[in-house]
């Protein structure tokens, strides 16, 4: 991404509330850190270790497979180098950024260094923070008719790409919902109990 | 310039019965009317080949496609910028690219010309909704002074839906009303449990006789002239393998090619028809070969123009001549005007309280129908004709798991299971007749292959924007009778062109002064010219028209032939 480009991410403050002072060197050095994750395009390992994190925090394995047998990582890194624009994807390197910041902060490390408790902890804010801004955006949307390309706030973003990424996997379609691509039969309305 | 040799028929070199331009869902229809009447008939489509084995992409799975079904959007946004807003990841192939195939509007006049290009047309990709037009249809135009009148009445397409339904299999709920007669059915689809209780509530509540009835659908619910029975995959816009929906790859072009009188030319870009102003006929046709760019001559005794509403058109008035200075057979003035499409996106949707113990099982390509109520009782304050509802009901999916708080082991449970029940009513009213709606050539545009790109003029007017008005009030007034809670009004809107059903640039009439075609979908000016695609419509109903063109198609075929081997033609 050129100085440039970024000055102007910068710039439109409205549509990047989470972009920390960091952003410049984040953005910088996307592509050239990207090439240190084998087969990833645009999250460097750490980013890559704390989307698989979070990830595998928003649907673990079970019974069955998790967000990182899924790897709903890659479907990530996908969406944020060949999906987003660089804005949108800016924004959620910020926003995966400030997870850090904030665990730094409560707990002294990083989010994948902290307890599975401190990590769930400071999940729930996040979810939380989430559920007000999606009702915002909604809200804000319905008036405008202008629809934004992703949830504006990280987590939200992180939490729809973590569901699409997995439920449109092999794992959370046939394992996860039993599903086939060629129904076994077909019916109106059947008794839930009645369905094998 | 015939001979017989060895029970071949073999004619001057690119010389036939009869060329079809189009094989889509009416060029299909006249590929397999003419060669089962015994013409040679060549078929030229514009777009590339189709190889069901190859091409059909209803079974890939999620996994399968890059994005997992969000589309390349970077891509699209450079050669796909339109038609990335129909159709899916999957099928994104099926419809052109922009860049090859423009065209252009005034900027306070957007349309949305949503179409594809290679054998099988939009048929591959259609909704498969199917459903006769009625006599309220027929003569509204006529009682109410607007348009033209139509130059036929339901009995004389009557026989002709028979024929097609005959062949095409139709599943569907016989019902008994007028303002939309049932066609031949095939046994209809079940409705889910939601679709069963709002059904009910309907049933009887309103005076002006709302009800649901299950979709009416080119679908096989049992098996079919030898084509095989549903197995509800769900798809079917990426194609079907066991070729259980309706599409000329599927039904028509087999059986026109098991004739073997059929030549199947892809890659064949009209760029006019050829008109000998002695005999006032047409000679033929000059095609641009869309790979080698070279151009070439057919000829034949007979055309059936089938290239689409908007195709049909511009090969028209790309093909003028000195004595059709403003387009080809346009000598009413009429050619390219009248343009409708329905309106629709109006409606609501609402959540179904309960059944929470019961569910859909497979994936069913079809929805709900309510049909037209409005202006057949008494008469509406605010417009003419009426609307029709699509839609239907179904349980969420774990998609409401990116809107619903909470992350970890329960909330992947809770998704496990199906959410509430949700209903949606989607409205498609009718569209009058315009002059105003009008195809002209960009004199400024050309398509990759020269020839000159249509600049288009539509845009809704009062009739059409208080039917869409009053979709949402109606569909809320039905939600609200069934219990729905959180009942929402929709704000969207379609562009002109956004219904794919666009009709009306070539209309058949009584008279020659004001239509281009007559009561067969001939030419008044061109006698061995026809067009039986949307072109032809004199208004636009509110029903899915794809049904009515075939009817018109069969119908024409079986006119023309019967002229020629009058030796009228």
């Amino acid at each position: 991404m050129e100085r440039r480009e970024v000055l102007k991410l910068l710039a439109s403050a409205a549509v990047l509330p989470a972009l920390t002072p960091d952003a410049f060197s984040l953005l910088r050095g996307m592509h050239a850190a990207a090439a240190e994750t084998p087969g990833l395009k645009a999250l460097n390992p750490h980013q890559d270790a704390t989307v698989t994190t979070i990830a595998e925090l928003i649907i673990p394995q079970t019974t069955t497979p998790g967000a990182k047998a899924a790897k709903v990582n890659e479907f990530i890194d996908l969406i944020l180098a060949d999906w987003y624009d660089d804005a949108t994807t800016a924004r959620f390197l910020a926003g995966l950024a400030d997870v850090d910041q904030r665990s730094q902060k409560l707990f002294g490390k990083d989010f994948v260094d902290s307890t599975p408790a401190q990590q769930n902890q400071l999940l729930k804010v996040l979810d939380d923070e989430a559920t007000v801004a999606r009702k915002q955006q909604a809200a804000d949307e319905a008036a405008s008719r202008k629809h934004a390309l992703a949830p504006l706030n990280f987590f939200g973003m992180m939490k729809k790409l973590t569901v699409l990424g997995y439920y449109t996997s092999q794992v959370g379609f046939e394992v996860e919902l039993h599903k086939s691509i060629i129904p076994s039969s077909h019916a109106g309305c059947v008794a839930i109990s009645g369905v094998a | 310039m015939r001979s017989n040799l060895g029970g071949s028929v073999i004619m001057a070199a690119n010389t036939y019965d009869a060329i079809v331009i189009g094989s889509g869902m009416s060029g299909g229809w006249a590929a397999k009317e003419l060669t089962e009447k015994g013409m040679q008939t060549l078929v030229l489509e514009a777009g590339r080949s189709m190889v069901p084995e190859v091409d059909y992409v209803e079974h890939v799975p999620t996994w399968g496609v890059k994005f997992r079904g969000l589309r390349d959007r970077k891509a699209e946004l450079v050669n796909r910028p339109i038609q990335s807003q129909i159709g899916d990841e999957w099928n994104a192939k099926f419809f052109v690219d922009d860049l090859e195939n423009p065209y252009t509007t005034d900027p306070d006049k957007p349309y949305l010309f949503l179409r594809g290009r290679h054998v099988g047309g939009r048929s591959v990709m259609w909704g498969r909704q199917t459903y006769r037009w009625s006599d309220l249809d027929f003569e509204a135009n006529l009682k109410e002074g607007l348009g033209v009148d139509w130059p036929i009445r339901y009995k004389d397409i009557e026989p002709w839906y028979n024929y097609v339904e005959d062949f095409i299999g139709v599943s569907g709920q016989t019902e008994g009303l007028p303002q939309l007669p049932d066609s031949k059915f095939l046994p209809p689809m079940e409705m889910n449990c939601a679709e069963l209780a709002v059904k009910e509530a309907i049933a009887g509540k309103f005076p002006d006789g709302r009800m649901m009835t299950i979709g009416r659908v080119a679908i096989l619910t049992e098996s079919h002239r030898g084509r095989a029975a549903c197995h509800y995959c769900g798809p079917c816009q990426r194609g079907c393998i066991t070729r259980s929906y309706f599409s000329s790859i599927n039904s028509t072009l087999p059986a026109a090619q098991a004739t073997g009188k059929m030549t199947l030319r892809p890659y064949s870009v009209v760029h006019s028809l050829i008109f000998d102003a002695k005999t006032r006929k047409i000679t033929g046709v000059r095609i641009i070969d869309a790979q080698t760019h070279e151009t070439t001559e057919f000829h034949a005794r007979i055309v059936f123009l089938c290239a689409s509403t908007l195709e049909s058109a511009r090969i028209l008035l790309n093909s003028a001549t000195r004595e059709f200075p403003n387009g080809l057979a346009n000598s009413s003035g009429e050619l390219g005007h009248n343009l409708m499409d329905h309106i629709f996106k109006g409606g609501a949707s609402g959540t179904i309280p309960g059944h929470e113990d019961h569910m859909q099982m497979g994936n069913r390509p079809n929805g709900i129908y309510v049909p037209r109520f409005r202006n057949i009782k008494e008469k509406h304050p605010a417009f003419l004709r009426g609307y029709g509802f699509q839609g239907g009901g179904r349980r969420e999916g774990w998609e409401r798991g990116s809107d619903t708080p909470g992350f970890g082991a329960d909330f992947k449970h809770s998704l496990q299971s199906p959410g509430p029940w949700k209903f949606t009513f989607t409205g498609f009213g009718e569209c009058l007749p315009n002059h105003d709606n009008h195809l002209e050539l960009d004199k400024t545009k050309v398509d990759a292959w020269g020839v000159p790109a249509l600049k288009i003029n539509h845009k809704w007017r009062d009739n059409e924007l208080a039917i869409y008005k009053d979709m949402s009030v109606t569909a809320a007034e039905m939600l609200e009778a069934a219990g729905a809670k959180d009942v929402t009004i929709s704000t969207a809107q379609s562009l002109p062109g956004e219904g794919i059903h666009e009709m009306g640039s070539a209309r058949m009439g009584r008279d020659p002064k004001t239509s281009v075609l007559n009561a067969h979908n001939q030419a008044h000016d061109i006698k061995n010219l026809f067009v039986t695609d949307g072109s032809c419509m004199v208004s636009s109903a509110c029903v899915n028209p794809s049904l009515t063109y075939m009817a018109l198609t069969a119908r024409a075929c079986d006119y023309a032939v019967g002229q020629m081997k009058r030796g009228e033609l």
